[in-house]
């Protein structure tokens, strides 16, 4: 059983000033603190979720969906386990993989295939998972003898076949996405596409932040509107991305 | 106790094919295509040896065949120590990329560092092996001790990485102040002098436990065991040492990906 449930979950994010970030003027505030009583730390705090009480269970196919800096990327973040919340709790159940930047980690230096290697190491894949699925990767790129080259030889479109071939193969119970990915030419784009629809099949649980409209009608079932870091609206996807839909137009 | 920090290290260990191979591809980026790649820094720490060898050795009037072997190991460990503690504090700093995207274990980046540094010291190890050579050992009987040494040695300068890491993400003064303090140590510790040449000033080094960590590799090596209160000051420092990182590791971990 797959399952996350947040409670009362917020982030505060520090906003570090130039000065936030010295040891001196931390120890020159120290000594002023008696005097002056209460001092601004020299870091400003932003709120980024504010009170989040969400579970999401197998099936969801949840659409992220909010204006820009509505906290859509933070609230991945910490579903991903990479933030862990300044206030409430989170419990999780099942294998999380984020995909928020697929290209993470490629080594200008490396071939191909040691490039696919190392995705498949900072994605978590063992050893032995890496090896049993290296040769389907591989194909799948169609990158064919390129694959033996340094990744520095790559054109952008090369790059974006090897990352996004490796970064799907991985199996998660819990899938985290921040836009769909969207990858090279026409006929390359046909097969990611299904690719992409196997992977989130694959799963118990995907969460999407999308801005598209389109996808989020294709690939959800629920949707979660976020406003200002707080949860506006969660159910299911066609009700809440009408009203949304209705709140933007609106203005 | 520690609950969070030992599953962050026993995670960090269980990836370990990930830090060697992040470790050795920053190497390689360092030094790629040039032909001799990071034996390059052997050559420039063997010139330096060398040099500082014939005159240091003339102007503290030593006899090079004694001198040389105690001032060149103990540079090359120096070398060691000083460059985990110094890449150690900007391992988290550095590594945000991962940070922010990946949820991986955090101590990972710490032992990525650690790991670096130790494949470059291998290659400098060679000018060990090259004075040991030359110049050989006044008791070749007490080498065996040198593998706890280097062990006890690699531990300590893990866990002052792993203090100076985490502060270091969060003040980034720490760096320079750390390599200043790194860089006044050098000059108290008996590297370019001599134990001996200190006479009744002995407490400079009793009392510094750069003195011992360096002791207890270098010592071994040259036909000296360590004492007992070398022993001690490196076995204490190691344990007192992780407990300290690990309290510190148990309590900030968690704002890593907050402050890089």
């Amino acid at each position: 059983m797959s399952v996350i449930r947040l409670h009362n979950v917020c982030v505060d994010l520090p906003v570090f000033e130039l000065s936030g970030r010295s040891l001196k003027m931390h120890l020159a505030r120290l000594g002023r603190r008696g005097r002056i009583g209460k001092d601004n730390d020299g870091v400003v705090i932003v709120r980024a979720l504010d009170d989040l009480t969400l579970t999401l269970q197998e099936g969801d196919r949840v659409g992220l969906i909010g204006r820009n800096g509505a906290g859509k990327s933070t609230l991945l973040r910490v579903l991903a386990g990479i933030y862990a919340p300044t206030a409430g709790q989170i419990y999780s159940r099942g294998r999380i993989v984020p995909l928020l930047d697929i290209a993470l980690g490629m080594d200008e230096l490396s071939t191909g295939r040691q490039n696919l290697r190392l995705r498949g190491l900072l994605l978590g894949m063992s050893n032995a998972e890496i090896r049993r699925k290296i040769e389907e990767i591989a194909a799948f790129t169609e990158l064919g003898d390129h694959l033996d080259l340094p990744l520095r030889t790559y054109s952008s479109g090369m790059r974006l076949r090897l990352a996004f071939a490796v970064s799907t193969a991985v199996d998660a119970d819990i899938l985290l996405l921040d836009e769909v990915i969207g990858v090279g030419d026409a006929s390359f784009m046909k097969k990611a596409e299904g690719r992409m629809l196997d992977l989130q099949s694959r799963a118990k649980i995907v969460v999407l932040a999308s801005h598209s409209d389109t996808v989020i009608h294709q690939m959800c079932n629920k949707a979660l509107w976020m406003d200002r870091g707080r949860i506006r609206e969660f159910g299911p996807m066609d009700e809440v991305a009408a009203r949304y839909a209705a709140a933007q137009s609106a203005g | 106790m520690f609950a969070t920090a030992l599953r962050d290290l026993r995670s960090s260990l269980a990836a370990w094919r990930l830090w060697c191979l992040l470790g050795w591809l920053e190497i390689r980026q360092r030094y790629a295509r040039s032909t001799l790649g990071p034996f390059w820094l052997t050559i420039s720490m063997g010139v330096i040896v060398g040099s500082i060898g014939v005159v240091y050795g003339a102007l503290f009037n030593q006899n090079i065949a004694d001198y040389l072997p105690m001032m060149g190991i103990g540079l090359v460990f120096w070398g060691l120590l000083t460059s985990i503690i110094n890449e150690s504090c900007m391992a988290y700093i550095n590594s945000a990329g991962y940070i922010r995207q990946t949820a991986t274990p955090k101590l990972l980046f710490m032992l990525q560092a650690g790991w670096r540094n130790f494949l470059i010291f291998l290659h400098n190890f060679l000018i060990v092996i090259l004075l040991l050579a030359v110049f050989g050992s006044k008791d070749w009987s007490t080498v065996s001790l040198f593998f706890p040494g280097l062990v006890l040695f690699i531990l300590n300068a893990l866990w002052i990485g792993q203090v100076a890491g985490i502060i270091s993400a969060r003040f980034r003064d720490l760096p320079q102040i750390i390599s200043a303090m790194l860089q006044m140590a050098f000059y108290v510790t008996p590297i370019l002098f001599q134990p001996g040449m200190l006479k009744d000033h002995r407490w400079i080094i009793d009392y510094n436990p750069f003195a011992h960590l360096l002791e207890l590799v270098r010592g071994p090596l040259v036909g000296a065991a360590p004492d007992t209160l070398t022993w001690t000051v490196g076995i204490v420092m190691a344990v007192a040492g992780w407990l300290l990182a690990l309290a510190l590791t148990e309590r900030y971990l968690k704002r890593i990906p907050y402050w890089v």
